[in-house]
């Protein structure tokens, strides 16, 4: 009964908030550049350096079309690999000049000392580090042997400085499952605040290697430890916002599953392209910055983010869970959009 | 860390986006804004000229910049109620000799303008 009526009122919670639409966060794919090869590459980044690196005017030229920003607007310049570019540093400080605030992911590859220092002055407020195993599952999945040493480094630089909101996410695959207390422990002992952990969606180069995914008992040992790793105090851990996981939900995040993609997370991708996370099939681009007039697609368009009933379809169609879950992860729906690409609840329904 | 979901409904039923704390699936955390921007000035006393190449630290960070040219620099830094900074020439004879100087700065703002004067060396 509790948690019904709990439901009920986060999904009328939801409903105001997609009727609001309020952009608050707003992704800038700045390259698609990147300095690794990724095993898993394609599943949700992907690498095509045959895209030249968005001049920042284009899409400062976008953005200053948003009339009275929100208080929390934030843009994150994402790739790709955003170190790669000279002038992320320069890019950032004329948002700030603007009002705006600034966040980055990276895989920390290239983050040294000297780079934390002009980051952090170019009024950087937020970071997220790649962090996917120990120094063997880490290598393994970045493709190189010096990837752990260096993230490594750049994990300590970023946890020792109470000015950044950091966070390190992780992928969780067959080589790592079983090493998460391990890797729990590290980023304590690094002095990190905050962990989230996701699994790989079966697509690009992750759809043909079994290694990447995780069988259902898998996903279910995944959150079982996520649950278990929230009753301890030392580090924020954390399921990332990829799917609806049935009764986890409320236990392995801080509230319940809400995908705002389109509603909230907006995007300009490398050609130019509106849309909302970059993880999302590039079909389902609202608009151009270079045809189209920003704020004003996000103000009228984005109608199957904001009304996502056409998700109803396929093993979707008949889910009793569906008024709580709204077609999973906006990012799981693919190609011919006729079923989710994976149903989370189904996994922890499938688990022994 | 026991999730406690009234804590986390009151926040839904209580707080627009503006305040309710989220993150994209492959995005960063939200920034909290804790910082403060220091912008200025620094030229010679002697002769009021611009003092190029002039490294600012902050006393208890790893945090520094260098004056550009015309003697102006600019940074963040977090929020604190006080903030020493010291400037200190580092290349030597090239652009004359100024002697080092500390000085505290009392932050009442977002955004604090310093202009500072230094002493060059006989």
């Amino acid at each position: 009964m509790g948690n019904a009526i709990k439901n009920y009122i986060f999904r009328q919670f939801k409903k105001t908030e997609t009727r609001k639409h309020e952009l608050n966060y707003l992704f800038w794919e700045c390259t698609t550049s990147c300095n690794l090869n990724c095993i898993h590459c394609g599943s949700d980044c992907s690498k095509d350096s045959r895209q030249k690196d968005m001049p920042f005017t284009d899409f400062l030229k976008a953005i200053v079309t948003i009339e009275n920003p929100a208080k929390n607007f934030t843009v994150v310049f994402t790739g790709g690999e955003p170190l790669l570019r000279k002038d992320i540093e320069s890019c950032g400080k004329e948002l700030r000049k603007r009002g705006f605030r600034w966040s980055m992911v990276t895989n920390g590859f290239l983050y040294n000392e000297e780079r934390h220092i002009s980051l952090m002055n170019a009024g950087l407020g937020a970071l997220t580090m790649s962090l996917d195993g120990l120094k063997d599952s880490h290598n393994w999945l970045r493709n190189n042997p010096k990837s752990f040493e260096k993230v490594d480094r750049a994990i300590g630089l970023a946890a020792s400085s109470s000015r950044l909101n950091f966070d390190v996410v992780t992928c969780v695959n067959q080589r790592n499952i079983n090493e998460l207390e391990n890797i729990r422990q590290y980023l304590i002992g690094k002095g990190v605040k905050s962990w989230r952990l996701f699994t790989i969606i079966p697509i690009g180069r992750a759809a043909d290697n079994p290694e990447l995914l995780l069988t259902d008992s898998q996903f279910k040992k995944l959150l079982n430890f996520i649950e278990l790793s929230r009753e301890k105090d030392e580090l924020d851990v954390k399921f990332s916002c990829e799917g609806y996981v049935g009764c986890y939900e409320w236990r392995v995040r801080d509230s319940g599953f809400f995908c705002r993609a389109g509603i909230n997370i907006g995007s300009v991708l490398i050609d130019g392209s509106i849309s909302a996370c970059p993880n999302i099939d590039r079909s389902f681009a609202q608009g151009n910055i270079y045809n189209d007039n920003f704020y004003e697609v996000w103000q009228t368009k984005f109608q199957p983010f904001r009304n996502r009933t056409w998700t109803k379809t396929g093993k979707c169609a008949n889910c009793k869970e569906y008024k709580n879950c709204m077609g999973n992860g906006f990012h799981n729906w693919h190609g011919d959009m006729k079923n989710v690409l994976v149903c989370h609840n189904d996994l922890i329904k499938e688990s022994p | 860390m026991k999730v406690n979901w009234k804590k986390n409904l009151f926040k839904g039923l209580c707080l627009t986006s503006v305040a309710f704390v989220f993150q994209a699936c492959y995005g960063t955390p939200q920034d909290f804004g804790q910082d403060v921007l220091i912008e200025g000035r620094v030229v010679s006393k002697n002769s009021n000229l611009p003092a190029k190449g002039i490294k600012i630290t902050i006393e208890d960070g790893p945090q520094y910049v260098y004056t550009d040219n015309e003697g102006n620099f600019g940074f963040y830094t977090m929020q604190r109620d006080n903030l020493k900074l010291t400037f200190e020439d580092i290349d030597s004879t090239e652009n004359r000799q100024f002697i080092k100087k500390d000085t505290l700065l009392r932050i009442t703002d977002e955004k604090v303008m310093v202009n500072i004067m230094l002493d060059e060396k006989e």
